[in-house]
């Protein structure tokens, strides 16, 4: 079974490169909050494991990230649809990193919300941070200690 | 053979994308529909002819487990094949979306080239 930093690792790549056609540069363990982070978003989940799972990201990266998943070639989505985007990124993210920590389980992932990127700066657990490019997405996986 | 094809997700992001990525694999759309919850998709297939299904899970009002129970429920929408779209990958929600009546599973991250098979080798199998 690899370590959870290591999934995290796994599906994160996995999840931008396939679906959002953003290949990542580069990464490391995310440390504290990143200055330039402006969107935050985060969902819960429940079942053989509960927990959250969050991400972090750049208005930069949020807004390639967005236009890459979109198809939009003309330059950056509006705001509502970028927020959309970056629900739909920790959902797959949440989703492609449960189903790699137990294949066999039942898991309910909850509706990803935007939260303030502050929130998270206390949440504890595994994180990782990716080097797109145009920014960074960081990922924090919590995942509760009694499950 | 060009198919007309209904995409239910509640996210609009989503939609616009899977739209996209059956583009990007060269599967051929005649008409394509969108809807944001298993109840809109009902109303819409009351109005028209689709060819194959495209739905997630996780949605409000009516999520996918309770739409394909309901398709399967109906005398006509049951014969239209459904292919789930979702993050969840475990085997037993995989079976269980199955078992209700969906004839085909694509787990998001997924390549236009995985959707387009996935939803040739559905439709091939409803037109044997």
């Amino acid at each position: 079974m690899p370590e959870i930093s290591e999934i995290l690792s796994t599906a994160t790549s996995d999840v931008l490169e396939t679906m959002f056609f953003t290949p990542v540069i580069a990464e490391a363990e995310a440390v504290g909050a990143s200055p330039v982070a402006v969107l935050a978003a985060r969902l819960s989940f429940s079942g053989a494991k509960q927990g959250t799972l969050a991400i972090r990201i750049s208005a930069q990266a949020a807004g390639t990230i967005a236009a890459s998943f979109l198809g939009e070639e003309a330059g950056e989505p509006p705001p509502e649809k970028i927020r959309d985007v970056i629900c739909e990124l920790a959902n797959m993210i949440c989703g492609s990193v449960l189903s790699r920590l137990d294949s066999e389980a039942h898991f309910h992932l909850g509706h990803p919300e935007l939260v303030d990127p502050l929130e998270l700066q206390s949440v504890e657990g595994t994180s990782r941070s990716f080097d797109i490019g145009d920014g960074e997405v960081a990922v924090l996986l919590h995942v509760d200690a009694r499950t | 053979m060009p198919y007309n094809v209904m995409i239910v997700d509640d996210s609009p992001s989503m939609r616009t994308f899977v739209r996209r990525v059956i583009d990007l694999s060269g599967f051929e759309v005649s008409s394509c529909l969108d809807a944001a919850n298993g109840v809109e998709a009902l109303e819409l297939l009351g109005e028209h002819a689709i060819d194959i299904i495209l739905t997630d899970i996780n949605m409000p009002r009516m999520n996918g487990e309770e739409f394909v129970r309901k398709l399967e429920e109906h005398e006509k929408f049951r014969l239209i094949p459904v292919v789930v779209v979702s993050t969840d990958s475990t085997h037993n929600r995989i079976r269980r979306m199955l078992e209700l009546g969906a004839r085909g599973y694509v787990v998001k991250p997924f390549s236009p080239e995985m959707l387009r098979n996935e939803l040739e080798r559905v439709l091939g199998a409803v037109n044997a």
